[in-house]
């Protein structure tokens, strides 16, 4: 019973990127904080993202990129969703999302402006996503359950 | 397991792969075997990677080499002229971007044309592959010293036809160090056959008299590796390149930023190597070493990150290493701009120039730290030559399988990923779980005392939050991953 009214999160590195370590302390991280974490694993490509996500009727897709190639890969993620039926979904990104270093307000945009619905600059901590997450899904208030399973929020 | 073996591949099997290896992608044609050893022999001295170390070595200096790559080759030259120039890089690399190295040429492909378009780098590095080998000989011929392949590649074998065709003189990687941190699925049987044809290609090129550098990946997932299981990958991954012909050398160490453990793992690096090397029978290899600067999480703070690069620059030079990879003041936030490069490496020339002539006092405690390691890479590779039943190439596949060997946070499926590292009280990588390493008893009661220290220090038992807070330490100004408040 409990299980089912835990928030679930897909997490996985897009791309060619095998950054492993983050994704890991995220995994871990989601746990401790009492989310379902579905993790895809390092080099996933945006359909294994959205095909896990049908799968488990996940809340959120985070997308983590570190290597550079974030906005090539991470482009077209929200138009997959919808086409699978899940337009809805939370989009989170983060990481070194671009090469080079560019002022964080334009790379946020960007991301935006493709359709997620949060970013995250290198360096932020999982609480601070999780954070985000408990208020995006509160509003949400999908059918009350996720407020009934867990009252500290 | 397959007939994978580690035996020098007969010459004829070696054309007959190679027909295949070069029809991978069209600029593979271009490649003239006979054509590209004369190119090499052309090459000015300077710009020779191999005689560059040697002199290193004799000389007792500690070499500079950036990494750095972007799409296009005229900025790319642009990129490394600039660092050799205002940088002062004494070697530099060609880092190839990570589609390549999934051996994606057509998403590299769209990289450059994307890079053309935006007028900025698409890519995280220069896709030398695509680019083939004409555009890699003028990026050379506008160089004036010697340029390494540095990559992330599984399967590398027509990337190193190309580039090696193209004039660079140094080609990181290997069958293991360039799977298991490097890829999720790919059988390390595959990869170690693949990095097997790499290194008779370089073989080759030494018997028709081209000096060709090899370097395995040191530092593998880059984050508390304990210096042993990346010896045990070094010394390995050397036995299976001279096996194949490959005359030199360079074996990698990734600092941990306990002084005495680092300078202890460079020289039991290449105490061990060479001991196994001549045990062998391979006598005539020219060993040198390359320090990493910490390969971890760096601070966003510009001066701290600066004080890890010195701090990694010292270590390189107290422990006799014959070159330093640098990292950059933007290190926390990717992938840096020509001026962040050429800065670390300016801090790093500083402190190496400096520390030229000192090196640390042998004491009880650095030679403690020696015997540890050199305790733990012989009960490793003892067994991993017994489950070859004598056999190197296979003695590795099988103590991947039985997590003899083990890479912490590896993201392959082929590693047992049981292994725990962490830091005790004075900051040196322990284990916290030996998972299935063969390890003496004595050596595993040492672990655990020095973690148990720290435990009692910090009045809480080790576990996996202290690993966490070990990996964000020095992004957050610190060494040792203590109690948060």
């Amino acid at each position: 019973m409990e299980n089912q009214s835990k928030p679930t999160v897909v997490l996985g590195v897009i791309g060619a990127d095998v950054h492993a370590i983050g994704n890991q302390i995220l995994e871990h991280a989601l746990k401790e904080a009492d989310v379902k974490p579905v993790n895809i694993g390092v080099m996933s490509n945006q359909q294994e993202f959205v095909s896990a996500a049908v799968e488990t009727g996940a809340d959120a897709i985070w997308v983590s990129s570190l290597y550079g190639h974030g906005e090539m890969d991470c482009r077209g993620l929200r138009d997959k969703c919808k086409e699978a039926g899940i337009g809805d979904i939370l989009l989170y990104v983060g990481g070194n999302l671009v090469i080079g270093k560019q002022s964080w307000d334009d790379v946020k945009d960007l991301f935006l402006d493709m359709g997620y619905d949060r970013a995250y600059p290198p360096g932020t901590q999982p609480e601070t996503a999780i954070d985000h997450l408990k208020e995006d899904l509160n509003e949400y208030n999908l059918e009350g359950e996720i407020n009934a399973a867990s009252p500290a929020y | 397991m397959s007939n994978l073996k580690n035996k020098k591949i007969p010459e004829e099997e070696f054309f007959k792969e190679r027909e295949e290896v070069l029809k991978a992608w069209p600029t593979g044609e271009d490649v003239d075997l006979d054509e590209a050893i004369q190119y090499q022999k052309d090459l000015p001295e300077h710009k020779k990677m191999s005689a560059r170390l040697m002199q290193a070595e004799e000389e007792g200096e500690t070499l500079i080499q950036p990494r750095a790559g972007v799409a296009l080759p005229d900025e790319l030259v642009e990129l490394l002229s600039y660092l050799d120039e205002e940088g002062e890089a004494d070697l530099l690399p060609v880092t190839i971007d990570s589609y390549t190295r999934q051996n994606q040429y057509k998403e590299a492909e769209q990289g450059i044309e994307e890079s053309q378009e935006m007028g900025r780098s698409m890519l995280n590095g220069f896709p030398a592959v695509n680019h083939g080998l004409e555009t890699c000989r003028k990026v050379i011929e506008s160089l004036n010293l010697p340029v390494q392949v540095r990559h992330g590649t599984p399967d590398a074998r027509l990337l190193a036809e190309i580039t090696m065709a193209g004039g660079f003189s140094d080609y990181e990687g290997g069958g293991i160090s360039y799977n298991i941190p490097y890829a999720k699925k790919v059988s390390l049987e595959d990869t170690i056959r693949d990095w097997q044809y790499v290194d008779r290609l370089i073989g080759y090129y030494q018997e028709q008299g081209v000096d060709i550098n090899r370097e395995p990946f040191g530092p593998l997932t880059g984050t508390l590796v304990p210096p042993a299981v990346s010896h045990v990958v070094a010394i390995l991954e050397a036995l299976l390149a001279a096996e194949q012909g490959v005359k030199y050398l360079t074996l990698g160490y990734g600092q941990n930023g306990n002084l005495v453990q680092d300078v202890a793992a460079i020289q039991t690096l290449r105490e061990l190597a060479d001991s196994y090397l001549t045990d062998e029978g391979y006598d005539d290899i020219k060993l040198t070493t390359v320090f990493h600067q910490w390969m971890g999480g760096f601070p966003q703070d510009e001066s701290k990150a600066y004080a890890v690069i010195s701090w990694g620059a010292t270590a390189a030079a107290l422990s006799g290493a014959t070159k330093v990879i640098v990292k950059t003041p933007h290190e926390a936030m990717g992938i840096p701009t020509k001026e962040a490069n050429a800065s670390g490496l300016k801090a790093t020339k500083q402190i190496v120039n400096m520390l030229k002539d000192q090196s640390l006092e042998q004491t009880a405690k650095l030679d403690r730290e020696k015997d540890m390691i050199k305790k733990e890479v012989r009960a490793i590779l003892d067994k991993v030559k017994e489950l070859g039943e004598g056999d190197w190439a296979k003695g590795t596949v099988r103590a991947f399988e039985a997590g003899v060997i083990d890479i912490p946070f590896a993201p392959s499926k082929f590693n047992k990923g049981k292994i725990l590292p962490a830091r005790d009280n004075i900051g040196a990588v322990r284990y916290l779980n030996t998972g299935n390493l063969p390890l003496p008893d004595d050596v595993k009661a040492f672990h655990e005392e020095r973690l148990a220290e720290r435990g009692e220090f910090e009045d809480r038992e080790a576990t996996f939050q202290m690993v966490i807070d070990d990996i964000y330490a020095i992004g957050k100004g610190m060494l040792i991953g203590r109690p948060r408040e």
